[in-house]
């Protein structure tokens, strides 16, 4: 095997649903020889290609997981992320783009730049991810590889230049001719493995000239050596393909095969354009936090021989155990290593380390810097950071946000209730931003994530993937309660109902805290309460943190200081004191004017232009604020601030007000107060419960 | 939050004869590259949005990300003056009242804008008072691009306050003393200050007052760490 990372390629296949990337990913797989038969995603063998896993992806004939494969092509290593092609996955798309050095974009020559083909590329370029792109399906009726070009250039703004034509196009489309070397390229039957080269057919000589011109006008542009080799008429492939690969990696060029994946034509020489033009992990610029310096950059090497540095940013459940797939960054990893997970400090022993091919497995013994690797056991959860001991680096901020939204849960049946724990058990550790417990009361199970459409697809997946049915309540708003003034407590906890009584007494008063969730202050002089219970009234008083009186959510943002207070030496215990200090809450909490906090969220909406007037009219709608817009030609990008309460169902509207061209993705932002009036309407509901 | 007109840039237009640009104008901030024309324009901002204005931020140079970024910075100093108790409803306050757009990549264009503030008032309901205009090309735009503005600022009833870039090597003055490059288009602008860096000092001072002869004190002094006008 090819060890030396320059020969290493991590891209990602990327596209609209339907365009036929996973058909195209197969057919990758077959011409790489690392499955020798092909299968289609709606096979009617019912087995189904390689890169879906999961059962829901094979159901629906889409792809919903990033699952990582990896094959050989011409001494170059490949690893493929098979990312998602639908709109309510892009999760698992950014997800995905993370650890991606290049993507292809695939597009349909029939249907061309559809939204989420928009969606897919802008998610790539915040991404600064370099692309190439291949229109599929040329076989098919009204497909129209130049239009797809041309819309690749207004509507997603790339400097994209065909590096093939094609031999005939629908039912007669045959082959492609190659504008570097000027060449016919026919695929022979059954499944294409043999490329037949011939001359170009006289009749399609001009067009060819005519495209290798404008391929050569737009190569020229990143290579000096290239305009001169040009005008003196010595131009070589080599050259063409540097100034190309340059453009590419620049993410100022993007070169546009064509084929059809499905009648396996133009897939091999899409290989060859991978590792032509693909950057290699040397050529991309990765950064860590270092967590010991504020979480300050640190540029990574690509160096294998450096201390390693790698990112876990899948975990899976197969049938060989729970896999993590690790991108390296940089060092690497060998079977009997010692790593640390940066979060917890925890070491690790490498026990077998894999390459992965969708569900099968190829054990090594080591990995290097950019290599996508599966270790087997690893407990830890995805975007957790590994080294090798001596560097205590972040590949992403190590902040995890609080869960803003809730959903109770609960199972149909007795089968279900015992695949539930094994299931959120899984989802826990794959996506720290989802959480669930059991609530102490009702004794439901509550899972709690980023936002609607982040618990539908868990709810989704235990479906799928555990066979668990659940009824789900209505989403519930993770608001929070504060005071917004001071008010003093003086309470005496006094019990006396034969034997041993109970006596604590607390003075002092309660205020808001601008930083922080909760801080206690001790100021008894005198030993009024004596040292050994202050710790009770303590723990008293955050008991009741986690209700609140008003509508019974945790409450933040509270500071309390105990001046004063009085104890009994027969009767005052730790309970004593700690039942005082809730006393003395209930107290002063209703007169310290409390406060009703919503989660707001930050939304960004990239759209079209033409729909930004809608755009922010729904947003006016949801209480929100518009913080900024910003065009850069063809798309506007909206900012604004909108509670969360008001967010569900909105990717629907959405869709609708912008016939499916914008996305928008929403990050819990700040604890704003409510208004009044739904101030009102939550509490009366509270009483009401 | 009135005390921060004791620091307000804008105070030199106590010593004008309007005391404001008002609706329909034009007013410019002109000095050479890196002395402080957007921080000035973002307390040119500041001023309508302590008085209860709207104000629309427009970005031809920086993404929406590094003029909130600028904003925060200048919110800071402004906030530790003001001394406040709670510094995140003023945030809030201001954030709520101000809207920036940015134009990226050469995007930008009149009838854009005028269609973006048709869609803010239309949509949402926000009418700005002040239009803030920072990063136009003065030197590649024609007079009639600045009569457009004009009208706009008519039809939509908004004083537009606009940055333009001057130079060391270009020390053309026209006859009203008017530098380059408003030399030439000074009857459409009601005010025009200049932000002038000195050894005495960082200055802001009026060069044109509608057509009233100004007065030579029409000058005020800022603080070159936070832009606020000495008190």
């Amino acid at each position: 095997m090819v060890s030396d990372t320059k020969y290493l390629r991590n891209i990602g296949i990327s596209a609209h649903i339907d365009s036929g990337k996973t058909t195209l990913t197969e057919r990758i797989l077959f011409y790489t020889k690392r499955i020798f038969a092909v299968h289609e995603v709606r096979g009617k063998d019912g087995i189904g290609a390689k890169m879906d896993s999961m059962e829901l992806e094979k159901e629906r004939g889409i792809t919903i997981s990033s699952a990582a494969t990896h094959c050989q092509w011409k001494e170059h290593n490949i690893n493929i992320i098979d990312t998602p092609g639908h709109v309510d996955f892009t999760i698992e798309v950014e997800r995905a783009l993370r650890v991606l050095d290049g993507s292809i974009l695939v597009l349909c020559a029939v249907g061309g730049v559809q939204s989420q083909s928009i969606t897919v590329d802008r998610q790539m370029n915040r991404n600064h991810i370099p692309r190439m792109a291949f229109i599929n399906k040329c076989d098919r009726a009204g497909s129209d590889p130049y239009r797809v070009v041309d819309q690749l250039r207004k509507r997603l703004n790339h400097n994209a230049i065909l590096m093939q034509t094609p031999i005939g196009l629908e039912g007669n489309f045959s082959g492609v001719i190659d504008l570097i070397s000027m060449k016919a390229f026919y695929f022979k039957e059954p499944f294409g493995e043999t490329i037949k080269i011939e001359s170009i057919p006289p009749s399609l000589v001009n067009e060819a000239m005519e495209k290798r011109e404008e391929l050569l006008d737009a190569a020229a542009m990143f290579s000096d050596e290239l305009t001169e080799a040009i005008l003196e008429d010595r131009v070589t492939e080599d050259l063409i393909h540097e100034a190309i690969r340059k453009g590419t990696i620049a993410r100022e060029l993007t070169p546009v095969f064509i084929g059809s994946a499905y009648k396996n034509i133009g897939v091999q020489p899409l290989l060859d354009g991978i590792i032509h033009y693909m950057p290699s992990p040397i050529d991309i610029e990765n950064l860590a936090l270092d967590i010991d310096q504020e979480e300050k950059t640190i540029s990574l090497t690509s160096e294998s021989n450096a201390p390693l540095v790698a990112l876990a940013f899948k975990l899976e459940v197969s049938p060989y155990g729970q896999l993590t797939y690790l991108r390296i960054y940089q060092g690497s990893i060998e079977k009997g290593d010692t790593i640390m997970n940066t979060r917890n400090k925890n070491k690790i022993k490498v026990g077998r380390l894999a390459k992965m091919h969708a569900d099968e497995m190829e054990e090594i013994s080591k990995a290097n810097a950019g290599d996508i690797v599966a270790l087997f056991g690893v407990d830890c959860f995805s975007g957790d950071t590994f080294t090798d001991g001596s560097l205590n680096y972040a590949l992403k901020s190590m902040v995890v946000p609080e869960p803003v939204i809730s959903l109770k849960i609960s199972a149909k049946d007795n089968k279900s209730s015992n695949n539930v724990a094994k299931a959120l058990n899984r989802f826990v550790r794959e996506d720290p931003t989802f959480t669930s417990r059991v609530d102490e009361e009702s004794g439901q199970t509550i899972i709690s994530g980023m936002g609607e459409l982040h618990l539908e697809i868990y709810v989704e997946r235990m479906k799928r993937e555990f066979g668990v049915q659940v009824e789900t309540g209505i989403p519930q708003v993770a608001y929070r309660e504060t005071i917004s003034g001071k008010a003093e407590f003086n309470y005496v906890h006094k019990k006396q109902t034969g034997g041993a009584g109970q006596y604590g007494k607390v003075a002092g008063f309660m205020e808001p805290l601008e930083e922080g969730h909760y801080e206690f202050i001790n100021q008894i002089k005198g030993g009024v309460i004596p040292t050994e219970y202050i710790p009770a009234v303590d723990k008293g008083f955050q008991s009741c943190l986690k209700k609140g009186i008003l509508i019974g959510f945790p409450v933040l943002g509270i500071k309390i200081t105990v001046n004063d207070g009085q104890y009994h030496p027969v009767d005052s215990s730790e309970k004593a004191f700690s039942q005082a200090a809730v006393g003395a809450f209930k107290q002063a909490y209703l007169k310290a004017k409390p406060i009703i906090l919503e989660p707001i969220m930050k939304i960004s909406i990239e759209c079209p232009s033409e729909f930004q007037g809608n755009v922010m009219s729904s947003i006016n709608q949801r209480r929100g604020t518009i913080i900024s817009s910003a065009e850069d030609g063809i798309f506007t990008a909206v900012e604004a601030e909108v509670p969360l309460a008001e967010m569900f169902g909105y990717a629907t509207v959405l869709r609708s007000l912008t016939q499916g061209k914008a996305e928008f993705t929403m990050e819990f932002t700040k604890y704003l107060k409510i208004p009044k009036s739904l101030e009102d309407e939550l509490i009366a509901k509270h009483k009401k419960a | 939050m009135e005390k921060y007109l004791n620091i307000s840039p804008l105070k030199i237009l106590e010593k004008s004869n309007y005391k404001e640009l008002g609706k329909g104008n034009l007013g410019v901030v002109i000095s050479r590259a890196g002395v402080g024309k957007t921080s000035c324009l973002i307390h040119v901002a500041l001023d309508r949005l302590f008085k209860k204005g709207k104000v629309i931020h427009v970005s031809l140079k920086d993404t929406p990300e590094k003029v909130i970024s600028y904003y925060n910075f200048i919110y800071v100093d402004v906030f530790n003056y003001l001394n406040l108790e709670n510094e995140q409803e003023a945030k809030d306050f201001l954030d709520k009242n101000k809207i920036i757009l940015a134009y990226l990549k050469e995007s930008f264009g009149i009838d854009k804008l005028s269609q973006n503030l048709k869609n803010l008032a239309e949509n949402i309901s926000f009418k700005p008072d002040t239009v803030i205009i920072d990063g136009f090309d003065f030197e590649g735009s024609g007079r009639n691009i600045f009569e457009k503005f004009k009208e706009m600022a008519n039809e939509f009833q908004v004083e537009i306050w606009f940055s333009a870039l001057s130079h060391r090597h270009i020390n053309k003055v026209n006859e009203r003393g008017i530098p380059f490059p408003c030399s030439d288009l000074d009857d459409l602008f009601k005010l025009i200050i200049q932000l002038q860096p000195t050894q005495e000092g960082l200055f802001l001072k009026l060069l044109k007052d509608n057509n009233i002869k100004i007065s030579p004190d029409c000058i005020v002094k800022l603080n070159p760490d936070n832009f606020f006008a000495a008190e």
